[in-house]
């Protein structure tokens, strides 16, 4: 930079010797100087730029994530599992979507990460993940600098703050999976939604924060407010329209305390909207409320090791009308309600500046599926459990081991019965951060 | 009713009155109590016994950021791990880089081992250079006049104050400088290895030789092969220190094996104002030059 300033100064230097000796009209033509210029340019000035502006380069930096997956399920059979009336594979490509997908190698992410103040009153933030088969823009949001009052306001597409989990990149979790509620109340990719998000933190001599959001609603697992058309065999067809958008509207708060080496974070959140979803025959229509619950506790043993205890809670609350055809092809509807629930609670310690150590239990403890008044016999005792050991050489660098077993995953029978599939993971995972990232929030 | 009215304006008044400050470190903070004393709220961030470069981003520093008037420190990218996020959501428009009530004390020092090239490959360098400034004591006064000013650009009304408590700290340093100045020059060709290159702005000012470090790399701790390297290339030369921070008490394991195998001595040197017992920034340089002077 200083070169190129040096390079700068001493060109317009040269310049206005040049001009004032036109101006003057006295002694001999300046012969040599075109050459002595010329030169200039050929070593010293080859990179000058007078317009160049690399200095305002945004922060830039990328995330790789690869994995070596062992399992008890060949892919193909993993394909077609199901979590009983819960989750479901969805083949749309977008997002990080599933990670660990196969058995053996896998490219989960490749993610790009753009940070830069836009000017004095925003920062731009900008997440885009990239598969091996094409990237998308999973978050793209401006969030404000100055407002008063302890307020400020998020803009664009970005993960939602419900919860505790949801609102961290995959990169920042301590287990190479998802945990179960995340995963069947907000999909493989969590809520991440276009929208805004205004935020106020409390003037409390603690950390206070309430939070609102209003949300597109294109949620595959519990807020969708595009309208569907299912099809019978006999041909016939039945559409609902899209709902009117924004759809969405969460609200959070979450507080947090110190004791000493003990620092306690917590938060209830509780997201409303619609729900329609389709499969070919079948579709939902439903008013769909998600409570949320969430408490980090970590005790800091000295300035490196740790105990960090995290757990979530989630209910899903949906009643709506179930459409569908009958043997004829005459649309019929029935009253749905379901009444679900999980969690998801570990223990990670860092005992060693290189290593980490964790375990994950998850359990969905509700699955309750009214139709028409009547109770559907659901499985509702759906537990994971998982354990990882982990590397970092620097922090940029991290490779974990993770054993674990899944046993919410069922094989559908048809005729609303199922037979569980328990399915037995090691993944070894390897995560790499180069360029400059931002360090990680709480 | 009045005067209910009126005392309830006087102590609102007080607690207006009062710059709130928040400083990373805790040596700023007490700089910040010198120069302010009773007209300062001060909340500080990082713990003595933490490692200074990853300081634990907990939420309740955020509130404390929501309500700051000032938000000083230390700079040179040694808060890179954990305070971008607290600031960003501190939703405090006034402590945001670039405003007033942004100090950043780096600025006011010359810094030294600025690389002529970074990379990670290189292990955690800063590409700043160098940001352990503080173990120079040198550089105090500097640092201290630099935040009186900015205080008293915050506060014009108490500023005369500042100025006195700044001049009154000021002169109790330089007596004490000249205590340093002559107990460290003792210490001149002194032999010492270090865990980090923490107390490099110290060693260069008085003359002490760093022998090598037991990090093979800045951030990446001690392997066993660099320690076998470390200690065929510093035995026989009279190294008589394998100093380590206040912070790392706990992993004095490869201190303790190397110190043994060149045949000198683990020594702890506090690493901030509250760690190993240490009260105010005159104490700090007084245990360091106790330890070093043994």
């Amino acid at each position: 930079m200083r070169k190129i300033l040096l390079a700068f100064g001493l060109f317009t230097l040269s310049f206005a010797q040049l001009t004032a000796m036109e101006k003057t009209q006295r002694g001999p033509a300046p012969v040599d100087r075109s050459l002595e210029l010329s030169r200039k340019f050929d070593d010293r000035m080859r990179a000058y730029r007078p317009f160049g502006q690399t200095a305002l380069l945004p922060d830039i930096s990328f995330i790789l994530d690869f994995s070596l997956v062992g399992r008890n399920k060949k892919d193909e059979e993993f394909e077609h599992l199901v979590i009983p009336r819960l989750w479901h594979r969805h083949h749309d490509g977008h997002g990080h979507g599933m990670l660990n997908e196969k058995r053996g190698f896998n490219l989960n992410y490749g993610e790009l990460f753009l940070y830069a103040p836009v000017d004095p009153y925003f920062d731009l933030h900008a997440t885009i993940p990239f598969s091996e088969h094409g990237g998308q823009i999973e978050e793209a949001y401006a969030v404000t600098r100055g407002l008063p009052g302890g307020l400020q306001l998020k803009l664009g597409k970005f993960r939602s703050s419900f919860g505790r989990l949801n609102a961290q990149h995959p990169h920042a979790w301590d287990f190479a999976t998802q945990p179960l509620p995340n995963k069947v109340f907000l999909g493989d990719d969590g809520l991440v939604e276009k929208g805004l998000q205004l935020n106020l933190l409390a003037p409390a001599p603690f950390y206070l924060l309430f939070g609102l959001e209003v949300l597109q609603g294109e949620n595959d697992q519990s807020f969708g407010y595009k309208g569907f058309t299912i099809r019978s065999t006999t041909g016939t067809t039945f559409s609902l329209e899209d709902r009117n958008a924004p759809s969405l509207y969460t609200g959070f708060v979450k507080t947090s305390f110190d004791l000493g080496n003990f620092s306690l974070l917590t938060g209830l959140s509780y997201a409303q909207g619609r729900h329609r979803h389709a499969h070919s025959d079948h579709g939902l229509d439903a008013k769909s409320r998600l409570y949320g619950l969430d408490l980090t506790a970590r005790y800091q043993i000295d300035s490196v090791r740790y105990i960090a205890f995290q757990g979530e809670y989630m209910f899903r609350d949906q009643e709506g009308t179930r459409y569908g055809f009958d043997q004829q092809g005459r649309v019929t509807t029935r009253a749905v309600e379901r009444r679900q629930s999980g969690f998801y609670a570990q223990l990670v310690g860092r005992l060693h500046k290189q290593w980490r150590a964790g375990l994950q239990y998850n359990l969905i403890n509700k699955n309750d599926v009214k139709v028409d008044g009547r109770s559907v016999s659901t499985p509702d005792n759906l537990p994971a459990y998982y354990a990882m050991l982990e590397y970092s050489p620097t922090e940029f660098s991290r490779i974990r081991l993770q054993v674990g077993e899944n046993r919410a995953f069922h094989e559908p029978l048809g005729g609303g019965r199922f037979e569980r599939k328990p399915v037995k993971e090691v993944i070894l995972q390897f995560n790499f951060a180069i360029g400059a990232h931002g360090a990680h929030p709480f | 009713m009045l005067r209910a009215f009126a005392i309830l304006l006087l102590s609102l008044g007080f607690s207006l009155a009062q710059l709130k400050v928040v400083a990373t470190y805790p040596w700023i903070g007490e700089m910040v109590r010198e120069i302010g004393r009773d007209k300062v709220a001060v909340h500080v961030i990082a713990k003595p016994t933490e490692d200074f470069h990853f300081v634990v981003p907990r939420p309740t520093h955020v509130a404390k950021l929501r309500g700051a008037d000032l938000l000083v420190i230390n700079g040179a990218s040694i808060e890179i791990g954990f305070l971008p996020p607290l600031i960003q959501q501190s939703n405090n428009p006034k402590i945001q880089p670039g405003k007033p009530g942004f100090l950043d004390l780096s600025q006011f020092v010359s810094i030294i081992e600025k690389p002529e090239r970074v990379s990670r490959e290189m292990g955690d360098v800063h590409p700043e250079g160098n940001p352990h400034f503080v173990y120079d004591p040198h550089n105090i006064p500097v640092l201290a006049r630099a935040l009186g000013d900015r205080m008293c650009q915050l506060r014009p009304s108490d500023c005369p104050f500042y100025r006195s408590n700044l001049e009154d700290f000021l002169k109790r340093w330089e007596t004490k400088l000249k205590e340093w100045d002559e107990g460290f020059l003792r210490l001149k060709g002194l032999k010492v290895i270090q865990w980090h290159k923490t107390y490099n702005y110290l060693f260069l000012r008085y003359g002490v030789e760093v022998l090598g470090t037991l990090e093979p790399l800045p951030g990446i701790p001690p392997t066993a092969r660099h320690l076998d390297t470390l200690v065929k290339e510093a035995s026989g030369k009279g190294v008589r220190f394998v100093i380590l921070e206040s912070f790392r008490a706990g992993q004095t394991r490869p201190a303790q094996t190397v110190a043994e195998r060149v045949g000198a001595k683990v020594v702890a040197l506090p690493s901030d104002v509250g760690s190993e017992g240490v009260k105010n920034l005159f104490e700090l340089y007084d245990l360091m030059l106790k330890r070093l002077s043994q």
